[in-house]
């Protein structure tokens, strides 16, 4: 053991900075998490021990349940709009036809540049009522105008669309990498073969990206469930919009029930970690098919 | 003929198609920057949007004038620019571990890492907030950089690079009696320089649109970055903060970060950063 540390001190100093880091900032915070989650600490003071009340409060609580909803909601419509997309764009990006790929990469980019923030402000105003663009564009077309942000029905619409406008270039990029890979050999032999373009896509586009699309769907859910920017600069009325991670940041940060707050991190993390071991399950059982 | 006439079909609806989801890209960039330059007197309601007949640089004093711009830019500079130098090293060193070196449990280690993914940070935040707290790091621009020193999707992303440096050049220096260390600045960093530079951009582009880390434990309004004053104009004049100088502020937001991107693109392109998306 002690032979091993000396010989091997280099690499095992190399990592030890990420170690150290998620030691105290990761590792810590998510278990700490768990001891106030049974505490109703305020912020202030010494936090009282209250058992499992916290949880007992969550399950009858209707906001959690709204936005415990809204984040199901914004998880599947955004995993389902984004991977098409993305894996649309990247073919199309990947045509041997086109002309000004470089250009259109670019551009496709762009949204991922942009800050959510920002670009969640400029849709507050395209999506305005009574004077924004879209409400506009539906009444030139004999439309009625749709309260975007004040209806309680469509509150989650503008939400979902700025976070796949935003959203789908980064996934567009990886899987555009992947195809880079297939070579273009099989998509000859196929053609000699007389199979068509959608049975290209389906029995050798598709299966050679199966490990990218697995990646993605991991990272895409991670991401979807600790959803902020989007609903908290896009607030509709009440909770009709609300994230689950942002009800979270509320409860501990505004009204400072920490204990409360950090019931909710517990939720999410057990979410997140039965959507990790069902997708890895998945993934094994595919593999060895 | 009749092929060819298919062909020239098919190429003609596939550049429809990406005209279209380009318009779909560019379209809220476009007219933001349309809404920052128009005039407070100009109509802002539907289609009137549109129309910029008057250009003018108001609605930008207007917002110096209500932030402190200047500050809240250097903030948001320095957190990026030192955030991203600091994770590039960490990242690329201890990839470099893991790609090259065959220490006892490294494969459990490397998988170790990559499973810190799959909870992300955020869900500890009560609970890191008090960590920032007792380390004196609230409202300090370190708090945004010192957890994300080293980052698993970046060590992750470096190791797969680094992999494919050939043993061979590792051992022609070790035989020169380059040690440990020494090997990584001498030989390793200047190899990876293209996966350098993609990373960097990544990073820095996340590390800029930050929103969550800085909103959470920068509480002054001095030690704010740009996205958080953004974020925070519709009720910074009591509800009544006009949209051109708001979009004048996301433009500020979007713009360079927008520039040095296309920058870094053409770079790409050219030549000088040749081979720095891996295929």
């Amino acid at each position: 053991m002690k032979r091993a540390l000396k010989k091997y001190r280099a690499p095992y100093l190399f990592i030890l900075p990420f170690f150290i880091l998620f030691f105290v900032f990761q590792l810590v915070p998510t278990i700490w998490t768990f001891y106030i989650s049974l505490t109703n600490w305020k912020g202030l003071g010494t936090p009282e021990f209250c058992g499992f009340d916290n949880y007992r409060t969550l399950f009858v609580d209707n906001m959690f349940w709204d936005s415990f909803r809204n984040t199901v909601i914004y998880w599947i419509s955004g995993f389902v709009f984004i991977i098409l997309l993305a894996i649309l764009i990247a073919v199309l990006l990947n045509s041997e036809k086109l002309k000004g790929k470089v250009f259109y990469k670019t551009v496709t980019f762009l949204p991922y540049v942009c800050a959510s923030i920002a670009v969640g402000l400029i849709f507050r105003m395209l999506f305005d009522e009574r004077s924004g663009l879209i409400n506009e564009f539906l009444a030139s077309l004999g439309q009625k105008r749709i309260g975007w942000l004040t209806d309680m029905s469509f509150s989650k619409v503008p939400v979902i669309i700025l976070y796949v406008w935003r959203n789908t270039p980064w996934y567009t990029m990886i899987i555009f990498s992947g195809l880079l890979n297939i070579s273009r050999d099989y998509y000859e032999a196929a053609t000699v073969d007389g199979a068509g373009v959608w049975k290209q896509f389906w029995f050798i586009t598709l299966p050679s990206l199966k490990n990218i699309l697995f990646f993605c769907s991991i990272t895409l859910t991670v991401d979807s469930w600790k959803m902020f920017n989007e609903s908290y600069i896009l607030p509709g009325p009440g909770t009709s919009n609300m994230s689950l991670f942002q009800y979270m940041y509320q409860s501990g940060f505004s009204i400072f029930k920490m204990g409360y707050a950090s019931a909710i991190g517990v939720i999410l993390i057990i979410i997140l970690g039965m959507i990790s071991f069902v997708q890895f399950s998945v993934r094994k059982k595919q593999m060895a098919l | 003929m009749n092929y060819k006439a298919k062909n020239r079909a098919s190429s003609v609806l596939l550049q429809f198609i990406l005209i279209l989801i380009s318009v779909v890209c560019l379209f809220p960039l476009v007219w933001m920057c349309l809404i920052a330059l128009k005039p407070a007197e100009e109509s802002l309601s539907g289609f009137h949007s549109i129309l910029v007949l008057h250009p003018t640089v108001a609605n930008f004093k207007r917002l110096f004038e209500m932030i402190p711009l200047a500050q809240n830019t250097f903030n948001s500079v320095f957190s990026a620019v030192i955030g991203t130098v600091t994770s590039l090293f960490f990242c690329a060193l201890a990839g470099f571990a893991f790609a090259k070196y065959d220490f006892p449990g490294r494969n459990f280690l490397f998988y170790f890492v990559i499973a810190t993914m799959l909870i992300p940070p955020e869900v500890g935040s009560v609970p890191l907030f008090i960590i920032m707290k007792n380390i004196n790091l609230i409202n300090s621009l370190w708090s945004l950089i010192i957890p994300r020193i080293a980052t698993a999707v970046g060590i992750f992303y470096m190791s797969q690079y680094i992999c494919d440096v050939p043993d061979e050049i590792m051992e022609a220096a070790r035989i020169d009696g380059c040690r440990d260390f020494e090997m990584f600045i001498k030989i390793i960093l200047p190899i990876i320089k293209p996966a350098l530079a993609s990373w960097a951009a990544i990073t820095l582009i996340a590390r800029w649109n930050d929103f969550f880390w800085p909103l959470l434990f920068l509480r002054k309004q001095s030690k704010y970055t740009l996205m958080v004053t953004i974020s925070l104009l519709p009720v910074s004049e009591g509800l009544s903060t006009p949209w051109p100088v708001i979009l004048a502020g996301t433009t500020i937001v979007i713009v360079p970060i927008i520039i040095l991107y296309l920058l870094l693109q053409t770079m790409q392109e050219s030549g000088i950063m040749a081979g720095a998306v891996k295929g």
